[in-house]
């Protein structure tokens, strides 16, 4: 990833993120303002639930009152006690409950047994348990009904005035959906009370917090609830509990579709919870904010975040121009170009750096200046070692024999003769191994332009082959020649002579490296677009050290050499656009591998 | 002298109105209120009014002639042969015949009949059976064999109910169904000349025409006599006519024999006959009332837990449906059963199943009506679609074997005894009930009639 990339991508996540950080904000903001507007409307539905839960307490309570006074039921409960046949009235329950507009109404005789039930008629002669509640104000009651269900309902028990024994009304109103109607509700509130039944066979009202959740049983007002089986954890945990409980609920996959519902348990005297009222406030004007705010959010960071490139693609640009440039001139600089530059503009750290750089490729190419011309004094003082060395080797037997020759005079005519006869020739002899030890610096110096012509390295190599093979040169007995030559055809753009002298100097040189006889390999092979050339040896092989001097000029691992063969190798290749190089290892032998452009076909 | 003349026919004078309402008059009104369709089985009291039966039973209980005038068995009682009683017509003047008879027995009884066959042999009616049916006369008196015109005698099927009873139909309305006297009724003419009968109405309602003069006859059912009698109706009741009585399945969850016992055992009777049926029933858990065998005590009515418990032992029952054929205190007595068993771990819920599905308990009221003991429980097992037990022969012995072997089976659970009972007007005079408690209202008249 470029620098401007990098840049580009840290503007756009900082907007972004800025944008994200306010969003965030103002949403948790709007939500907990929603949450205490809910707190509150639900608090005030608690409160007026309450009054008019109490309100109706005391309208049964004095309905079963007023019930219990009345002159018809004091006669019926003197009838009763007078001829102990309570079987008459089996069904005037059922007409005073309609009278006194109440959904329950027991008549329990002395003995505390239903003498005539209104909601369930062939309940008589069973014993009724809320004949303790004689006298008490209101309280919660499920009663069973026949049909195997039960209701919730406000209960008020009371004695008949007169009768003795007494004789005592359970009287009651059911507390259903009715009691939801007459609550003042919100708009987008909801209310809904939960009431299970009873187990059939039982009458034990507990048996209510055991028994399974069913969505049927949470009515509304209006009747059903939507989503009423997501009230099921809520529900369960205010039966659990006894407490109000709150959350959020999910009706659907639609976030819209939640309510903030909180579940209020509804408790006998003896503080079981028989039903549960819940509240539920919509959610969705909450979530519609949200919605909105989020795609508010949404479009600003998009916004934002193109904003931010346009703004980043110039702030990029102008920071990472010069770095660029910086970077651009450095590849230059690595590909040999020391005069590269770049532009020196401002005062800041980039500015520094460019102008460090400057500063730097001028003294690199100051040093360069230098280096060469002390490798250049370097050069010139290791020709005239080799040459004073190689010059000083004649001139000793010249000096020798020219002072041999004056010493000589003084000898008879034939000694002298003899001597001078030597002498000669020991100076003719010299003379002209001077003569060759100039020639070969004279020919280093002097490297003639390669005339370039199509040839086959399979040509040149056999060429060699033959000349060293065969009698036309000195053959050493115990070297055996070896050759691996490609069958396809090698062309090579060459000057046939040079590229003879330089292979001819590599195989005399395999052969100096093995004085004691070995394998000297000729191969050729193509290597893509270039000819690859081998000339191997089985000789004792080269040290690293001496692979990397190896064409040094001067450099000779001989006795006698001029170490300018190898060299005069090196430059007839590289002016033939190949390279050579040399793999080697002390004891393996040495390979010199020569690469050569292939010719076009 | 003349003194003496003047007493005396002052004493005729006054005693000519007295000997008048001793003696009925022929014509007028008679109206009458029913909370069902009188026309229809199995309380209708119009249908013995239009319709006759080939015999009939007479308020001692003997088998009498009615259609047939004489009858004989023959083949161990396999075989038996009934004559027509000659120049009886229907009410549209078509001829009864052996034909149109054995037609209308056919219509009335078309599967599941007392006989195997019936056939027309002249003016005989010849049934044939692959039991023997000892009980045949008897039977074909009751209300399900009465013998109503299928095809009148130009071919076409009667648009009203057709007889050859002492009232014929004048207007069939849907709550209010007109009968008219039969001026030419084999029996002779009824007393009055129309009867009107208002049907669909309240008891309640009954009564309170009853009170006002707007109906002369009013029903009274068994719960509800306590009541007529303090509002100080005349109510006229009969002997046990009908039984109270608890089907049990032998399919479904009660297949298992035990469970059915547990059931019968379960039943609180007394609370059903004192505070439900207001003191008006019989506690029985026999099929023949006290009065007819003897012998009914002899089976335990009192309701036993233990026994249940026994019966039941650790045998999980599914949820039981309960229906009732009837409403008011039928409901109410099929609700305490429904609560008696859960008492016991049974699981009752009162109403017809959901599915369709046939109920595993019925409450359901089965009538005792017929002659000869044996006869009744045969009419009574048929009614509640029971098999019939072999009756060796007429001893009680042999009956209480028989009805022994009936309720071993648990499948009928008699409850209670019950009577029918009427309240009437201070015009109609001279009613009786039959032996199964309907009123005969062909033989009252009106002390206003003109």
């Amino acid at each position: 990833m470029s620098l401007r990339q990098k840049l580009l991508l840290l503007f756009s996540l900082t907007v972004a993120a800025a944008v994200a950080a306010v969003a965030w904000t103002v949403l948790v903001r709007i939500r907990l303002v929603f949450e205490q507007r809910d707190q509150q409307e639900t608090a005030l539905f608690v409160s007026q639930f309450q009054r008019e839960f109490q309100h109706r307490s005391a309208e049964v309570a004095a309905a079963v009152e007023r019930l219990a006074a009345s002159e018809h039921a004091r006669s019926m409960a003197f009838e009763i006690v007078q001829s102990g046949d309570a079987a008459p009235y089996l069904t005037e329950a059922q007409t005073m409950a309609q009278d006194a507009q109440l959904d329950f109404l027991e008549i329990l005789g002395p003995d505390g047994n239903v003498v005539s039930s209104a909601q369930w008629p062939a309940r008589f002669g069973y014993p009724e348990p809320a004949t303790a509640a004689t006298g008490q104000p209101a309280f919660l009651k499920r009663e069973e009904l026949p049909d195997g269900t039960s209701a919730l309902g406000l209960f008020a028990v009371r004695a008949i005035r007169g009768a003795e024994p007494a004789l005592r009304l359970v009287g009651g109103k059911r507390l259903d959906q009715s009691l939801l109607a007459e609550l003042p509700v919100v708009t987008d509130m909801t209310v809904a009370l939960y009431s299970e039944t009873a187990q059939q066979g039982t009458a034990d009202q507990t048996a209510s917090a055991t028994q399974s959740f069913d969505p049927q049983r949470l009515a509304g007002a209006n009747g059903d609830v939507p989503g009423a089986a997501k009230y099921h954890s809520l529900i369960e945990a205010a039966q659990r509990t006894g407490q109000q409980t709150s959350d959020i609920l999910y009706l659907t996959a639609r976030r819209e579709d939640s309510v903030n519902a909180t579940a209020i348990p509804l408790k006998n005297a003896a503080g079981q919870v028989m039903a549960v009222l819940t509240v539920a406030i919509s959610r969705e004007g909450l979530v519609e904010a949200q919605e909105h705010i989020r795609a508010i959010a949404y479009g600003v960071a998009s916004g934002g975040i193109v904003l931010a490139i346009v703004i980043s693609l110039w702030i990029a640009a102008r920071v990472s121009r010069p770095i660029e440039e910086l970077a651009r001139a450095a590849e230059d600089v690595a590909g040999g170009n020391w005069e590269t530059r770049v532009p020196e503009q401002g005062h800041d750290e980039v500015s520094v750096l460019a102008r460090s750089f400057n500063h730097m490729t001028e003294q690199l190419a100051s040093q360069r200046e230098q280096l060469v011309q002390t490798e250049r004094v370097a050069a010139w003082r290791e020709l005239a070692r080799r040459l004073a060395h190689e010059l000083k080797n004649p001139l000793f037997p010249l000096q020798l024999t020219v002072e041999n020759l004056v010493r000589a005079r003084s000898l008879p005519a034939e000694e002298f003769d003899e001597v001078f006869r030597e002498s000669t020739a020991t100076l003719g002899m010299e003379i002209a191994n001077l003569k060759t030890i100039i020639g070969r610096f004279s020919d280093f110096s002097k490297m003639p332009k390669p005339e370039l012509e199509r040839i086959d390295a399979k040509d040149i190599l056999e060429r060699v082959r033959g000349l060293y093979e065969t009698a036309g040169a000195k053959p050493d007995a115990s070297i055996r020649y070896e050759m691996q030559i490609a069958i396809t055809p090698m062309p090579l753009m060459a000057d046939p002579e040079l590229l003879h002298r330089a292979l001819s100097n590599l195989v005399l040189n395999a052969m100096d490296a093995m004085p004691n006889g070995g394998t000297l390999t000729l191969a050729a092979k193509p290597a893509g677009d270039k000819i690859e050339l081998r000339v191997s040896d089985t000789g004792e092989g080269l040290t690293p050290e001496e692979c990397q001097r190896l064409f040094t000029p001067y450099y000779t691992t001989k006795q006698h050499g001029t170490g300018l063969g190898l060299a005069i190798v090196q430059s007839v290749i590289a002016d033939h656009g190949g390279t050579i190089t040399v793999e080697s290892g002390k004891g393996s032998g040495a390979t010199f591998i020569i690469t050569l452009p292939r010719a076009d076909a | 002298m003349l003194r003496r003349f003047a007493i005396s026919l002052a004493l005729s004078l006054l005693a000519r109105p007295v000997a008048a309402r001793t003696r009925p008059h022929y014509g007028g009104a008679l109206r009458v209120e029913t909370e069902g369709d009188p026309l229809q089985r199995p309380n209708g009291i119009a249908r013995r009014l239009v319709f006759d039966g080939l015999t009939t039973i007479d308020a001692a209980g003997t088998v009498r002639p009615a259609l047939a005038a004489e009858w004989a068995s023959a083949d161990a009682d396999h075989r038996w042969q009934f004559r027509l009683r000659p120049g009886v017509h229907f009410h549209d003047g078509t001829l009864l015949t052996s034909t149109n008879a054995v037609a209308a027995l056919n219509v009335a009884c078309p599967s599941s009949c007392p006989w195997s066959a019936v056939h027309a042999l002249g003016a005989w009616l010849v049934f044939t059976g692959d039991a023997p049916m000892p009980n045949l006369p008897v039977l074909l008196a009751g209300d399900e064999f009465l013998l109503a015109l299928t095809v009148t005698a130009d071919g076409r099927i009667p648009s009203v109910y057709i007889g050859t009873g002492p009232f014929q139909v004048a207007s069939p309305a849907k709550d209010l169904l007109q009968l008219t006297a039969n001026e030419n009724c084999w029996q002779g003419r009824p007393f009055v000349d129309t009867l009107e009968m208002r049907a669909h109405r309240a008891i309640h309602d009954q009564w309170l025409d009853l009170s006002v003069g707007r109906t002369d006859l009013a029903e009274v059912p068994a719960e509800m006599m306590r009541p007529a009698q303090q509002q100080r109706l005349t109510v006229i009741a009969s002997p046990p006519a009908e039984l109270l009585a608890l089907q049990e399945s032998e399919t479904g969850a009660l297949a298992n024999p035990l469970l059915r016992a547990a059931i019968a055992a379960a039943v609180d009777r007394s609370a059903l006959s004192n505070v439900i049926f207001q003191k008006q029933g019989e506690v029985t858990a026999a099929l023949l009332p006290q009065q007819l065998t003897g012998y009914a005590f002899l089976f335990p009515t009192d309701r036993d837990l233990n026994k249940t418990h026994e019966l039941r032992g650790g045998l999980t029952v599914p949820s039981l449906t309960l229906s009732v054929e009837g409403d008011g205190a039928m409901q109410l007595a099929a609700q305490r059963i429904a609560l008696n068993l859960r008492e016991t771990g049974f699981n009752v819920q009162v109403g017809a199943p959901a599915n369709g599905r046939p109920s595993d308990l019925t409450l359901r009221i089965l009538p005792l009506a017929g002659g000869s003991p044996a006869a009744v429980l045969e009419a009574l097992l048929r009614s509640a679609g029971q098999p019939q037990p072999a009756i060796a022969d007429a001893s009680p012995a042999s009956l209480y074997k028989a009805e022994r072997e009936a309720l071993d089976r648990h499948t009928l659970v008699p409850l209670l005894d019950l009577p029918r009972a009427y309240a009437t007007g201070p015009r109609l005079r001279d009613l009786h009930l039959d032996a199964g408690g309907a009123p005969d209202l062909a033989d009252a008249s009106l002390e206003d009639a003109p």
